[in-house]
């Protein structure tokens, strides 16, 4: 299958990398390319321009920053499972890591492209021959969701597995672009539209992860359920971030909205508990009320609430089994 | 528009015109004649077309031809040398870990990655790490029994 055909940049770096984004607002970043190449292929992303960044230096790190941790945006995924920094002080997001695609995309799929990625469904990540059958969906240029069968609506669900275990180490970003630098907590990087999942202006890089020195206090996990343990997307994904001295707990779900989600209903409720049998039980029903799935793919909306729920649970045994 | 670029392959040094939209497969295969490199699913989720990019297991399908410039590729065809089997291809060879062949050579350039990684991993990660290399005819077991049989790991066949 002939990728389709582009001009292509390779910046040295960040500085040019920014003027050609301005200069070409319909350009697409290539790093690990196991996502966007995919979708060219499928002929759903056709972007004129691809800006390849891996030649730009520096953007693989990982190091410490008075307490707090900064991870390189181009810092591969396998790179984060064997870092002691990170398997150490943030085992959910080595979890996370090891759980995404196989080994090729761990070794060829970056930090920030991960966290990147499109949002899927199973109108939309398909060949064009495939979709060819009934009208193009919105997502993919068309007018119509085939999901919820509405116009110019996008119900795709964000199905990264790195987001959610970045969401609950409170990890902010940083975005280089034509005004400078800044940072955003990593929750308010998703607009929850799916059509244009990320809050990031075409001519912006995402450049750094940073982790603050508290996360570490806790201990953080990652399950992931999917329908095989390698090269699926998950079916849900679970993130937990549990103090049990301070009785502080944040999670997040991935794969069952049009964006990764924070649990706020559990984590107001365990919040001050005990992470005992009845108050997980308690959380974990309250954890399908946290997301509005729809039938992106082949798994039914109430299999993926309940799951939720088993997966919470299964992260606090996990917790548990750890602080032991 | 097309761009002059240099890759090297298996030892060799190939000046090549191609154009931005060329995978690495692309080249190896369609270029180069370099079949041994496979061509799967082409969206990176069967593993056949494992190369070795600077020691790294790499999807060619999803890695452009321009962006492997500077970097060292390793297909199966580089793999023995003198006419010998290097030791991966004979263990498959041993424990009949191949059928018809076509997941083979991503199997074996896989294997070869993870070995020279960790030259004694754990039957288990054995398995997670080949996980990604799809195969319709053998199965895995064998394949695993051939990885085994070259190492030192605990639980080795002797």
């Amino acid at each position: 299958m002939r990728l389709p055909k582009f001009e292509y940049f390779e910046p040295k770096d960040l500085k040019e990398a920014l003027s050609i984004l301005q200069n070409e607002p319909a350009a697409k970043i290539l790093a690990g390319g196991t996502d966007l190449l995919v979708n060219m292929k499928h002929r759903v992303e056709c972007p004129p321009v691809l800006v390849n960044i891996k030649r730009i230096a520096d953007l693989n790190y990982m190091r410490r920053d008075n307490g707090d941790v900064r991870i390189g945006a181009l810092t591969p995924l396998k790179r984060l499972q064997a870092e002691s920094l990170i398997v150490e002080n943030f085992p959910g997001l080595a979890q996370a890591a090891s759980a995404v695609g196989s080994y090729h995309h761990q070794v060829m799929g970056t930090l920030a492209g991960n966290i990147c990625q499109q949002n899927r469904c199973m109108y939309f990540n398909q060949s064009k021959w495939w979709r060819s059958s009934r009208p193009t969906c919105y997502k993919a240029g068309g007018e119509i969701c085939h999901v919820v069968n509405k116009k110019e609506i996008c119900y795709s669900a964000y199905c990264g597995d790195i987001a959610p275990a970045l969401m609950v180490i409170n990890a902010k970003i940083a975005l280089e672009g034509p005004d400078g630098s800044k940072e955003m907590p990593i929750e308010d990087f998703f607009s929850g539209d799916g059509k244009a999942p990320l809050v990031k202006e075409p001519g912006e890089i995402l450049t750094e992860i940073i982790i603050p020195k508290a996360s570490a206090d806790g201990i953080s996990t990652y399950i992931k359920f999917a329908n095989r343990d390698s090269i699926d997307f998950p079916i849900v994904g679970t993130a937990l971030w549990a103090s049990e001295k301070e009785k502080q707990y944040r999670v997040a779900f991935t794969a069952v909205d049009r964006k990764p989600l924070r649990g706020k209903q559990v984590e107001d409720f365990l919040s001050g508990k005990q992470l005992s049998v009845q108050n997980v039980k308690a959380a974990s029903d309250l954890a399908a009320k946290e997301a509005r799935p729809v039938k992106t793919s082949v798994y039914s909306p109430s299999h993926k609430r309940r799951m939720m729920g088993l997966l919470l649970q299964n992260a606090v045994n996990e917790t548990k089994r750890r602080s032991a | 528009m097309k761009r002059a670029i240099e890759l090297h392959i298996n030892g060799d040094t190939y000046e090549l015109l191609v154009s931005p939209n060329y995978t690495l497969l692309e080249v190896l295969r369609d270029k180069l004649g370099l079949m041994g490199t496979k061509r799967g699913c082409d969206l990176g989720a069967c593993g056949a077309c494992t190369v070795l990019l600077d020691g790294e297991a790499c999807l060619s399908c999803l890695m452009l031809a321009v962006d492997a410039m500077g970097k060292q590729v390793l297909t199966i065809e580089g793999l023995s040398e003198g006419g010998d089997l290097h030791p991966l291809q004979r263990a498959f060879v041993e424990k009949g870990a191949l059928q018809c062949g076509f997941c083979t050579p991503g199997m074996i350039l896989t294997a070869k990655a993870i070995l020279d990684e960790e030259p004694h991993p754990t039957e288990e990660v054995i398995k997670k790490k080949m996980a990604g290399n799809l195969c319709r005819c053998t199965g895995y077991k064998k394949v695993v029994e051939a990885l085994m049989s070259v190492t030192d790991s605990p639980g080795k066949e002797e």
